[in-house]
């Protein structure tokens, strides 16, 4: 086993909690090169450790936090990737999150935190370079995200340890619940605070104060340097720096037609206007912040100034939030809004599933199919701020028969209400989708439908940058970065910065071939679960509702579409008519050991 | 303007440069113009790249608190500049995070009266101020380290930091009149709020008082003057 020799430091820093000690996993250069980091090396872990039909919740499941190679070197704008088996679809899930987590975790020395076991009372740890402390998180337990980050980082007496931390939802087991990552970034998606909060787990400090190995320092850094004066210069990227992602609401209404309203029964919301991105620049923002030596500096933070949500102070809208929390609930009340966003980061809950669930559960209110008393009362109605943040409040803390049934997702309860509430239950392998309705935006199908998690924005907009994706998840860089993770450049770009920095010679085939790899080693554990191409579809709605007016009015995807999708997809990485990894494939990816696995999984077929 | 000139600079032949400028540093300042011309004969190579520039000598940082987001390119310049790679724990600028929510970029005040220079215990002094550029150059081998940090303690500005592998205090030279925290933030550019970071704006025109005040007290001033309705920067939500 050949240790790295530059951009990683070839160690996986793993804690026990049930024993309360930690030891080092050494990881070789081989490891890195075909699985990155990240995403990549999070799946490789995921799929050769667990056996097939795991128990997410089970005291040995595990969640790693991965970094990758450019982690905490020049490179601009790198990130956090949380990757464990999602308690909520039971699937492999990887959420990748901003801020400064990451770096810290690689300055400290590592390449990922892989985290196992489950505490007997509730514990945060500190970790400062290779030392870890378990301490007592009895105080913390309870806290909203904010308390707990705030009270953590006073109690270590280190303010530039960066934090993790998860809020009720997380301690009372809902699970779609989230990490908050420095108080208003989340790592959603993937129910990790759910798992954290199995494992009693309040939250994680990390400070590091080493620097990376590089192994050509001067070649590195000059490509790492044209790769950010591409970030900074790209025309084309020049409102994200202005409007965040908040833009996209106004845009995605009046151009694109993707925009969701009302649980995705249109596309065409006028009301945008009082909570996009203009009114937010108008009353809202004060000022922009910028995640690790980014140029694009895409979060905004703002205050609420009148109203009863006056002194609010939270970050976005960003176009998920805005468009599953705003649109999506017939949301015209911007302070409500924002009031509902700070509340889903304040309890650390998904604030996509939790628009989703909202949204679904309102339109089974005006259907009849739900009554306001099965509900405890809460009225849910669309645009009326106080009934959902008084209904997202009992679903963090499954409080009474409505935060309990609301608590189950969207799958669940529609399995439970039934009545033909199938219909209109939006969520595709048991995870509400993000806010872009896929009959506008057709690319999105492909990242909701065979993105590997099922249901994420995050995944690719066609089977080519599905493996874009693959790789970006695994490097744990942003996608915002001046838009050449989508343009010509990559892979140079990025193969110019990681062949000086590991001392490795990769070329552009390599770099596709390991895209290709890393997602279908995330899908050979899907497959393992018993996912195959009945899976990879759309909700019925995308596929029976044509759209009723805006820019794309009479847009509908069709079978045929999906057809098209799945098959493209399917021949790209080298899957079978079920969507199943062939053997060949498995081979040609040197995923051999793989094979027994996902031959098993077609047998059941 | 400087910046536009060299969008892809070579860092580390510039730093190169740097050094032996500095090395031959019979310069002379006048009327903020440097004219570089004895360097020739120690690095052949040196006076190719170093034509005549007119450059302001910068004897000051000013930091535009409200305008910094965070994005810490000052501390990666700062490392690169002094060790050649990216390290924030030895970057000599830091970024102070405020309850989350506001960023507080810590500079050295390169004060007159320079208390940490006067706290010194050291017979030679370790500690001295450049008197051409202003920064504050540490003796390493005279410094007594972790076991004295009298600067430290002595520092209005808490911007003084122990290197975490020789336990030396980290001090701002101002990278010898050219600060590239400065330059790194300019480079950051499409802030519509413009760079955070200055140089030479002390004196005419700017309040003093605005830096002296520690870390967290200008955490205190940014949550009151950017999110004012909120005086101690609780949400409301949560509770």
């Amino acid at each position: 086993m050949t240790a790295p020799r530059g951009g990683y430091f070839g160690k996986i820093l793993e804690i026990d909690l049930s024993r309360q000690k930690y030891k080092t996993r050494e990881i070789s250069d081989d490891e890195c090169r075909k699985y990155i980091g990240g995403a990549g090396m999070g799946g490789y872990f995921l799929a050769s450790e667990y056996k097939a039909h795991h128990d997410p919740l089970a005291e040995d499941s595990f969640i790693f936090i991965g970094v990758g190679p450019l982690n905490g070197t020049y490179c601009v704008s790198t990130r956090t990737s949380i990757v464990n088996m999602n308690p909520y679809t039971g699937l492999l899930s990887h959420a990748e999150v901003g801020a400064h987590l990451g770096n810290e975790i690689k300055w400290a020395g590592w390449d990922g935190i892989y985290i196992k076991g489950r505490s007997k009372n509730p514990v945060y740890l500190y970790i400062k370079d290779d030392k870890v402390q378990f301490r007592d998180a009895g105080k913390l337990w309870g806290k909203t995200t904010e308390d707990a980050d705030e009270s953590m980082r006073q109690e270590i007496d280190d303010s530039y340890a960066r934090t993790a931390v998860i809020g009720p939802a997380g301690e009372n087991g809902v699970p779609f619940a989230a990490v908050i990552i420095e108080r208003f970034r989340a790592a959603a998606r993937t129910g990790t605070g759910a798992l954290m909060g199995n494992k009693k787990l309040k939250g994680i400090a990390v400070r590091g104060t080493k620097a990376v190995p590089v192994e050509d320092n001067k070649k590195f850094y000059q490509a790492a340097k044209a790769a950010k004066q591409l970030a900074v210069d790209k025309e084309g990227w020049q409102g994200i720096k202005r409007w965040g992602t908040a833009g996209l609401l106004e845009l995605k209404h009046w151009v694109s037609g993707s925009l969701i309203t009302k649980n995705f029964q249109t596309t065409w919301y006028p009301d945008i206007e009082y909570i996009g991105g203009e009114e937010a620049n108008r009353t809202f923002w004060k000022r922009h912040v910028a995640c690790n030596h980014c140029p694009v500096h895409c979060q905004k933070y703002g205050v609420i100034r009148e109203g009863k949500h006056a002194g609010l102070i939270a970050e976005g809208p960003e176009y998920e939030t805005g468009g599953l929390l705003g649109s999506n609930l017939g949301m015209s009340d911007f302070a409500g809004m924002m009031a509902m966003i700070e509340l889903c980061d304040a309890m650390g809950i998904d604030a996509i599933s939790t628009g989703g669930v909202l949204a679904f559960t309102t339109e089974c209110i005006d259907r009849g199919v739900l009554k306001p008393g099965d509900l405890d009362g809460v009225a849910l109605k669309w645009g009326d701020a106080d009934a959902y943040l008084e209904m997202i409040r009992k679903m963090a803390y499954q409080d009474g028969k409505g935060g309990k049934l609301l608590a189950k997702g969207v799958r669940k309860m529609s399995q439970e209400i039934g009545q033909g509430s199938e219909a209109w239950a939006v969520h595709v392998k048991g995870k509400e989708i993000a806010a872009h309705d896929p009959r506008g935006d057709k690319g999105r199908a492909y990242s909701y439908a065979l993105g590997t998690c099922g249901g994420d924005h995050h995944e690719g907009g066609s089977p080519a940058t599905q493996a874009r994706w693959g790789m970006l998840n695994s490097l744990v860089m942003c996608s915002f970065v001046g838009g050449y993770p989508w343009g010509k450049e990559t892979p140079g770009i990025f193969t110019a910065m990681l062949n000086p920095l590991c001392g490795w010679n990769m070329s552009d085939d390599e770099y596709w071939t390991t895209g290709k790899r890393i997602i279908t080693i995330e899908r050979c554990f899907q497959v393992r679960e018993g996912i195959n191409r009945k899976d990879d579809v759309l909700p019925t709605r995308f596929t029976t509702e044509k759209l009723p007016e805006g820019p794309k009015k009479g847009a509908i995807f069709t079978a045929e579409d999906t057809k098209k999708m799945q098959e493209a997809t399917y021949s790209y990485f080298g899957w079978d008519d079920n969507g199943i990894p062939t053997d060949k494939t498995l081979k040609a990816y040197d995923l051999e050991y793989l094979v027994d696995d996902v031959r098993e999984a077609k047998k059941a077929l | 303007m400087k910046s536009e000139k060299k969008k892809f600079p070579d860092m580390i032949q510039k730093e190169t440069t740097r050094r032996g400028f500095l090395k031959g540093a019979a310069v002379t300042a006048a009327g903020g113009a440097v004219a570089i011309a004895t360097v020739g004969s120690i690095r052949p190579k040196v006076v190719e790249a170093a034509t005549p520039v007119k450059k302001s000598v910068l004897r000051y940082l000013f930091a535009e608190r409200q305008n910094c987001t965070g994005c810490r390119a000052c501390e990666y310049a700062c490392s690169v500049h002094h060790t050649g790679v990216v390290r924030p724990s030895i970057a000599r600028i830091h970024i102070f995070k405020f309850q989350n929510v506001v960023d507080v970029p810590i500079i050295c005040w390169h004060c007159d009266d320079a208390p940490c220079i006067e706290a010194c215990p050291t017979t030679p002094v370790a500690l001295k101020k450049d008197p051409k550029t202003n920064g504050i150059i540490l003796d390493e081998k005279t410094c007594l380290g972790a076991k004295c940090m009298k600067c430290q303690e002595a520092c209005p500005a808490e911007f003084i930091r122990a290197n975490p592998d020789t336990g030396n205090p980290l001090m701002c030279d101002l990278c010898g009149g050219d600060p590239k925290c400065v330059e790194a933030c300019l480079e950051q550019s499409g802030n519509p709020q413009g760079p955070c970071l200055l140089a030479n704006k002390l004196g005419f025109g700017v309040n003093q008082a605005y830096r002296n005040v520690t870390p967290e007290e200008a955490g205190e001033d940014l949550m009151g003057l950017l999110f004012y309705p909120n005086k101690t920067g609780e949400r409301r939500s949560g509770s």
